[in-house]
């Protein structure tokens, strides 16, 4: 199934972002993911809930015929973490409205499933968003490094 | 193994720059590196009060891992043989952390104790944490999150962050009960001063809490020895050690791990308000909303 869901939808390796970015996943999720083979898709915001134990982000994939699969994804930084730097409820919020384009990179579920761990988002102006990649809020991420081994971010 | 390139140091080296500036920018303490203001700055040995933090990341109190020489999230690598009893809540405990259940990571470190290497998908293991249950002591103890310490005339109160549990330890003088009736979440403990050692013994902690997230059991018998020591003005080190021996064959004695001061002002929500943050483990967010709609459908189960 795993396979399916990659080529149902465009798919880019991106490099060893993992590696470096300061943000870590927790509740022991991170074993569910495939940190190795992450995936990049373009989709629509369906719903973003801003809580614990870590934000999450629904939304919509159209793959080349015209079928849509419903996506999850967890941002590696709880809240606590993302208050650090800068980005409070309200912030993320008016960030991600149900409806926007957004550019994403996740770690795909291990078993298949249309879930993943954030590890880039970026805005329908190419704008990263909550820091999702190590960048400076509301800026263009910096250059990716060569394609590496991915490192499974630390747990809480 | 990622090759390191001219690039990738380059990449490396302004991400941790971008970061930490953003971090200050927040008023981040940047707990990563000791404060050299602090080097000299006299201290109280008795004074175990305030904010202490394992947590590394810049501003010292959300998400992630440990800081840097805080020692890891394991209560130790160096672990007693089990009990037949011992043997068989530990094979019970399903963690989701460490290396995973039959990987070649795991493989690859046999230098590892077992428990290390057997994390399995939340979606199937059965970590009481993960449905906002209490962590009991010792696992409290090593998270990386803050922790105040509210020392008052006849108790020190510490009230962790994540969970926003409170612990009592009574230094009143009163003895450990001897065969408490009732178990209790996070134990029955008292402290008080050994020299300049502030040593806590608890007993009576419920046997459903691990002593690590690496799901190792104790019965509700453990008596579990912490002894704290500020050692700067930055710094207070901890030492524990189980007795248990209904799980353990010899007393466990833990790898030292440190805690570094925040202030208050150190932790801040965006508009300001300062102290430990409201980190609760609310089972209508964790457990209704996460755990259905994220977590058990990445471990391929399906509400």
């Amino acid at each position: 199934m795993q396979q399916n869901i990659k080529r149902s939808f465009a798919v880019l390796a991106v490099g060893a972002i993992a590696t470096m970015l300061p943000v870590y996943g927790h509740h022991g999720t991170g074993v569910s993911y495939d940190a190795s083979h992450p995936i990049t898709m373009k989709g629509v915001v369906t719903e973003f809930h801003y809580a614990n134990p870590h934000p999450q982000l629904y939304f919509d994939v159209t793959d080349d015929k015209g079928n849509v699969v419903h996506w999850g994804g967890e941002f590696y930084p709880n809240p606590a973490q993302l208050i650090q730097g800068g980005w409070g409820k309200r912030r993320s919020e008016a960030a991600l409205p149900v409806g926007m384009h957004i550019t994403i990179t996740v770690s795909p579920s291990r078993a298949g499933t249309p879930v993943g761990a954030i590890l880039k988002l970026l805005n329908d102006q190419g704008e990263v968003v909550m820091g999702v990649a190590g960048g400076v809020p509301g800026q263009p991420p910096p250059p990716e490094p060569p394609a590496g081994e991915q490192k499974q971010p630390e747990q809480k | 193994m990622m090759r390191i390139t001219l690039v990738n140091l380059s990449v490396l080296l302004g991400a941790y720059l971008v970061c930490s500036s953003s971090a200050l920018a927040q008023g981040g303490r940047g707990i990563l590196a000791a404060d050299p203001k602090n080097a000299n700055r006299p201290y109280d040995k008795h004074d175990i009060s305030g904010i202490w933090s394992r947590n590394g990341s810049p501003g010292g109190y959300g998400g992630g891992g440990t800081c840097r020489d805080c020692g890891d999230r394991g209560f130790s690598n160096d672990v007693p043989a089990l009990t037949p009893l011992g043997q068989k809540m530990f094979d019970a405990n399903k963690p989701s952390y460490g290396r995973n259940l039959g990987s070649a990571d795991a493989a690859k470190h046999p230098e590892e104790a077992v428990g290390r290497r057997r994390a399995v998908p939340p979606a199937s293991g059965s970590d009481p944490y993960q449905t906002c249950n209490p962590m009991g002591p010792s696992r409290a103890l090593i998270y990386p999150d803050p922790l105040e310490m509210n020392v008052l005339s006849d108790k020190i109160l510490q009230q962790f962050e994540w969970g926003n549990g409170v612990r009592t330890i009574w230094t009143d003088g009163r003895e450990l009960p001897k065969d408490p009736d009732i178990p209790r979440w996070w134990g029955y403990s008292i402290g008080k001063w050994d020299g300049d050692t502030f040593v806590v013994t608890t007993t009576g902690a419920d046997e459903r809490t691990w002593v690590d997230h690496y799901g190792y059991p104790h019965s509700a018998d453990m008596l579990l020895e912490e002894r704290y020591r500020r050692t700067s003005y930055d710094v207070v080190e901890l030492t524990m050690t189980i007795t248990d021996p209904k799980i353990y064959t010899a007393p466990w004695k833990s790898e030292t791990k440190k805690f570094r001061k925040l202030s208050k002002e150190g932790i801040k929500t965006v508009d300001g308000w300062a102290g430990l943050m409201e980190d609760i483990c609310a089972p209508a967010d964790d457990v209704d909303f996460f755990n259905k709609r994220i977590r058990d459908p990445a471990g391929g189960v399906v509400h």
